[in-house]
């Protein structure tokens, strides 16, 4: 990997640490994280996520490197190769089986995003099961999107760079966060086997109109009309907008964690109970914006809340505009930098590109080495949204170019 | 919610709230004016002004209250009437077509929903020409008729000479000609071929078979008739037989001991070197 080995990359802060990592593993370019969380005094350094997914990234990558200071405030990577589920690396019969912790307050989505970003570029089949005390399935308070809207939002979204094949996202088992807010016990397959030299250039400059709604509503452990009161309140705000509407109730039964842990579990045994929501706009062109909401981890909130206030979310990111939405724009973007040398043009809407994470994603990618974004005004009638010209690295698929 | 859904009803008529409460401010004073404005611009070109539509009341109405209010009784008031305010709320009411259950698999099963949603084809099916109805018609009675008469000369041996005039099969007859049919069209053996009899019983057969077919050979030849060429029966295929896995590949195993035979030990052997260089 290393043929003109480069001094590793300084970065600070723990902020978009995982796609910071998965930009490292892309581009092959090591990385020195500093000062993270140095000031906290009760959970300095690394949290217990983080630390899961670097066990992750070391588990799909073959000779990765990663070292931790003795605080924990201080971390160097440096990347090996995407092998995937390659058999000999960890995984059994083609599945790697990762244990999230119990202490884990991420939803899976956290770790699921970044790991589709790199299964394109994998060398075998990217195949993953998260289970563990720490899976929660559904949207959680520290932002994280539900493993269905994962599903709905932003797996389609590969198709348009010509990865299509064999994607799978498997719910085996629901699970929301525990009273403490720390820890499910849900059950997760992500099954990515399409993988590409380099994803297509794309152009997307449409952004259409919303056509349809589709959604989920889930509920683990509690009384099934809680779904019912959330859809009819979501469609109560959704329906004056489209007649298309239609949001499935999936109900499921309290997990119960695989490996008992007693300290985290309660005296019943089941953990991860409540409900939530997750919904998914579709355009004319095939744009998908997506909102997620959950009953928060203490409970006390009625259903009909979640509902409405879902659906306003929906509404509001159909209301920043663009063709890609705010939290599958990284990985559209990200997609488009890791492609062929041509330039890519996506239509974002202007609070889409001013938010923090799309500013800093563009800092990473220009300090990692791409090429930097033009920005112009979107010449349609459609004010407020900008285009924004990304030039691919054509680096692609390392692991391919030499199987 | 729900019942608030069920209970909006459709807005009948809907005016512009500013408009309206101009046109009820300025109904008195400017009526007459109105008239004329709404009479010029029927004939010539629309005036520019604040006040370019004829207020909806109809003006005659209010005439008439105006003479009502010379009158003793002062009757409904109309004025309150004509502007109640008729709000029917038409909200959609959700489509109660439940999604159909392709809809639920696509977007409920494990896999992405594709970006492409396959709509239904609006396109209608092409049905049949019926333009040249009869020449096909025609056609098709054709190929029908000669069909029965095919089977007729085939199998016409078969119907049973006690029933009159009847051409279908029946019994015992109708699967013979099953049969017949089956083998026209490509069935190896017929069905009524006995599988299992005595060896001496099936040479007998086979004997009597070949004696039949050299004797009407002979008889041919003597006649002078050219017959077709007489088929070699052709041996099986299957020269080297089909062993069972695992099974020794040479000989045959026999009360658990394998037996070779003298072929089997000069195949195993080899063609044997005769020395050439005697020393």
């Amino acid at each position: 990997m290393a043929t003109t080995p480069q001094a590793p990359l300084r970065l600070r802060t723990q902020r978009s640490l995982a796609h910071r990592l998965i930009l490292s593993t892309l581009t092959g370019r090591a990385v020195r994280f500093q000062q993270i969380r140095p000031s906290s005094l009760t959970h300095t350094g690394l949290a217990s996520h983080e630390i899961s997914f670097l066990r992750l990234l070391e588990a799909v990558t073959n000779g990765s490197q990663i070292v931790i200071g003795i605080t924990g405030t201080e971390l160097l990577y440096k990347p090996g190769l995407i092998t995937g589920s390659a058999p000999g690396s960890g995984a059994s019969g083609g599945v790697i089986r990762h244990e999230l912790p119990a202490d884990c307050i991420r939803g899976v989505s956290y770790f699921l995003i970044p790991l589709c970003l790199l299964a394109p570029f994998s060398k075998a089949p990217m195949n993953v099961l998260f289970t563990g005390p720490g899976v929660i399935t559904s949207a959680t308070p520290s932002g994280d999107m539900s493993a269905d809207s994962v599903r709905t939002a932003i797996l389609p979204l590969y198709a348009q760079f010509g990865i299509t094949n064999n994607i799978e996202l498997r719910i085996l088992r629901r699970s929301n966060p525990n009273t403490s807010g720390k820890g499910g016990a849900g059950e997760v397959q992500l099954v990515f086997g399409h993988q590409v030299r380099l994803p297509k250039t794309v152009h997307i400059m449409n952004p259409g109109r919303v056509k349809k709604i589709r959604g989920v509503a889930y509920c683990t452990g509690v009384s099934a009309s809680n779904n019912a009161r959330m859809i009819e309140e979501a469609r109560g705000v959704l329906n004056p907008m489209t007649g298309d509407t239609y949001i499935f109730s999936d109900v499921s039964s309290a997990p119960y964690p695989t490996s008992r842990d007693k300290a985290y579990s309660n005296d019943k045994g089941k953990t991860g109970l409540g409900f939530g929501l997750s919904l998914v706009a579709e355009s004319s062109t095939g744009s998908l914006y997506s909102a997620d909401l959950a009953s928060p981890p203490a409970g006390g909130v009625p259903p009909e809340d979640i509902g409405r206030q879902c659906a306003y979310q929906l509404l509001e990111s159909i209301s920043f505009g663009g063709a890609v939405s705010l939290a599958a724009a990284p990985t559209v973007l990200t997609l488009m930098a890791m492609g062929s040398e041509d330039v890519g043009r996506l239509q974002l809407g202007k609070d889409v590109l001013r938010s923090d994470s799309i500013i800093g994603l563009a800092r990473d990618l220009k300090a990692f080495g791409a090429s930097a974004w033009g920005v112009r005004e979107s010449t349609t009638e459609l004010d407020g949204d900008v285009v924004v010209s990304v030039v691919g690295r054509g680096v692609g698929n390392v692991g391919r170019k030499i199987a | 919610m729900a019942s608030a859904l069920g209970k909006r009803k459709r807005r009948d008529h809907i005016t512009d709230p500013e408009t309206s409460n101009v046109s009820t401010a300025d109904a008195e004073p400017t009526s007459s004016q109105a008239l004329f404005r709404q009479h010029f611009e029927s004939t010539f070109e629309p005036l520019p002004g604040p006040f370019a539509r004829p207020p909806l009341v109809h003006n005659l109405d209010a005439k008439a209250s105006d003479e009502e209010l010379e009158s003793d009784w002062d009757g409904f008031s109309e004025h309150g009437e004509e502007h109640a305010d008729i709000v029917h709320y038409a909200i959609p009411v959700p489509s109660e077509v439940d999604v159909s259950k392709g809809e639920y698999k696509t977007f409920m099963s494990a896999k992405p929903p594709s970006l492409a949603t396959k709509q239904a084809s609006t396109a209608k099916r092409r049905k049949p020409d019926l333009t040249n109805n009869d020449e096909s018609s025609i056609d098709a009675a054709n190929l029908k008729k000669d069909l029965a008469l095919q089977r007729l000369l085939k199998e016409s041996h078969l119907l049973d000479p006690k029933s009159s005039l009847s051409l279908s099969h029946s019994g015992q007859n109708r699967h013979r000609v099953l049969d017949l049919r089956l083998q026209d069209v490509g069935s190896k053996s017929s069905v009524f071929a006995q599988q299992k009899m005595p060896l001496a019983q099936r040479k007998g057969i086979t004997a009597k078979a070949r004696e039949r077919e050299e004797l009407r050979r002979r008889e041919a030849q003597e006649n002078g008739i050219i017959l077709e060429k007489a088929t070699k029966s052709k041996k099986k295929d299957g020269s080297i037989r089909q062993r069972g896995i695992g099974a020794p590949s040479v000989g045959k195993l026999q009360g658990g001991m394998l037996k070779l035979s003298k072929k089997d030990v000069a195949q195993i052997e080899g063609p044997k070197q005769v020395a050439r260089h005697k020393r």
